[in-house]
């Protein structure tokens, strides 16, 4: 103990790391009545990270090349040490992703935390959970599986509803007429190379306008419960008086990312194949199109709405109008009222949007 | 039991949780980073004596690493690894002139592997091998 203390007084006559540790983690403070939901955030950035690593793991052993990528997978799951459980891990990380960053989402929305001057927190949000999907189809077709392949070619055949430029953009995403050895490199480049990068930079942005905005306070248990910001000028929300971050909120964080590692592990171990159905045991076959392919369960909402609308185009735009909607939800919903009590039209219509998504996403199961 | 005791107490509880914690995550990473056996690198080589003439070598795998067969001009069997005792690169064979060049950094072999010149430190390891019937066989 007495070299690790003598190395970081080493590092700190250099760079003062005790004082900025102090300013940014020690006197960092959080309002009074923080609640859990605050650590969802903490739990994605944990997710994020397992997410890099156990893909980097996974490099080791994947070939992206459509005779062997199958069975490098099979190899990793049945003749590397341990390959099944980074395979799991990552394959299990990647939904249960999507999972804590619909309840981060929610949770924003039900505080009204996405209100000014919060707007571009809202925004850059949005968009890592559009990168989020992104990232897991384009994973989703890596294994070369029957599922891989037939959910890829119905996922990349939605684009051909587009008028005009349809046709050319399922071409440019397959890299050629069909999904195919093309298809599997661009999806991989994009898979470990671009979309990682992107999402990293994104976390950095929301993480910057996190540390200059500060906390939002949360709606309950306060007399009043309106924004006061004005969106006149700049205000940092500081909280004189509150909570330490560190080590206060740290403790409820990790107390967080410990029942999420809990529950992520209770299905790794005890049901490993949740999110695989029987195609994705089987390699891709171009010429055998298995019954009733589906899309992973974040997609069964947009799938049943396009098979609910007659035409195509009009099923792909009313989704890329509730997109629009949520992406710009804090410049359309303007009103300083936070709690979401006091909000009746906003509880009627979130309420009924996540049962609609909730009932697609069920219909689009059994359907 | 005071307070600096149960303090402790818990200290060397979560050190413990810790450990193991740590320990669960270290030795599957391990075994999954350990190199896998090579598919191919059989412990036993069977060459004909007639895929290597007079005076020529034939290169192949052994036991996971690159292994040569020397036919001698003027008669003798040899089986070295060719895997060069200075820095690990692989001889090249010099038909005219009889002897193995390291391409790295210019180590010269005789033929039955003792070394002529150049940086490195021992003579190329000798296989063992039989021959019968007109088949080599290496280890």
């Amino acid at each position: 103990m007495a070299l690790f203390k003598r190395v970081i007084d080493w590092i700190d006559v250099r760079i003062g790391a005790r004082d900025l540790a102090q300013k940014q983690v020690g006197d960092y403070l959080l309002p009074r009545n923080i609640n859990v939901w605050y650590s969802m955030g903490s739990i994605l950035l944990f997710i994020f990270v397992m997410q890099i690593v156990t893909g980097i793991l996974l490099l080791i052993y994947y070939v992206p090349d459509a005779d062997k990528a199958f069975k490098s997978v099979t190899y990793i799951m049945n003749e590397v040490p341990f390959g099944w459980l980074i395979r799991m891990c990552h394959a299990v990380g990647s939904n249960m992703m999507v999972l804590v960053l619909l309840l981060h989402m929610f949770s924003v929305l039900f505080m009204g935390s996405y209100k000014g001057p919060r707007e571009l927190n809202w925004v850059t949000g949005f968009i890592l959970l559009t990168l989020v999907q992104g990232i897991s189809l384009t994973g989703y077709l890596l294994p070369w599986s029957q599922l891989s392949f037939w959910a890829t070619t119905v996922a990349t055949n939605s684009a051909n509803a587009i008028p005009v430029v349809g046709h050319y953009l399922v071409e440019f995403l397959r890299g050629g007429k069909l999904v195919g050895p093309a298809t599997l490199g661009r999806f991989f480049a994009l898979h470990v190379a671009v979309i990682p990068l992107a999402i990293g930079a994104l976390v950095g942005l929301h993480l910057f306008l996190l540390e200059r905005i500060g906390v939002s306070t949360p709606p309950f248990g306060l007399k009043e419960t309106k924004n006061s910001w004005q969106g006149k000028e700049f205000r940092y929300e500081g909280h004189p008086g509150g909570i330490r971050f560190f080590p206060n909120y740290a403790l409820q964080d990790l107390t967080s990312i410990a029942i999420y590692f809990a529950c992520f592990l209770g299905v790794v171990f005890f049901d490993p194949y949740l999110f695989f159905p029987r195609d994705a045991f089987l390699p891709a076959n171009a010429f055998v199109t298995p019954a009733h392919i589906k899309p992973e369960w974040y997609f069964l909402a947009n799938y049943q709405t396009l098979k609910i609308f007659p035409n195509e185009l009009i099923g792909l735009t009313v989704q890329g109008a509730a997109m629009t909607f949520l992406a710009l939800l804090p410049f359309i919903d303007r009103g300083p009222e936070r709690h979401p009590l006091k909000r009746p039209v906003f509880m009627v219509c979130t309420l009924g949007g996540i049962l609609l998504w909730l009932g697609l996403t069920v219909w689009g199961h059994y359907s | 039991m005071d307070t600096v005791g149960r303090r402790k107490f818990l200290g060397l509880c979560l050190g413990g949780v810790a450990t193991g914690a740590l320990a669960a995550i270290i030795y599957p990473l391990f075994r999954y980073l350990a190199p896998r056996p090579v598919d191919g690198s059989a412990d036993k080589v069977v060459i004909q004596l007639k895929d290597v003439p007079d005076g020529e070598a034939k290169f192949f795998e052994f036991a996971g690493a690159s292994a040569v067969l020397v036919n001698k001009r003027g008669g003798g069997l040899v089986a070295l690894s060719a895997v060069c005792t200075h820095l690990g690169c692989i001889v090249q064979w010099e038909k005219d002139k009889q002897d193995f060049l390291c391409p790295c950094h210019g180590g010269h072999y005789t033929p039955d592997g003792a070394v002529v010149s150049g940086p490195p430190p021992k003579p190329l390891t000798k296989l063992p091998f039989t021959v019968a019937n007109g088949a080599i066989t290496i280890g």
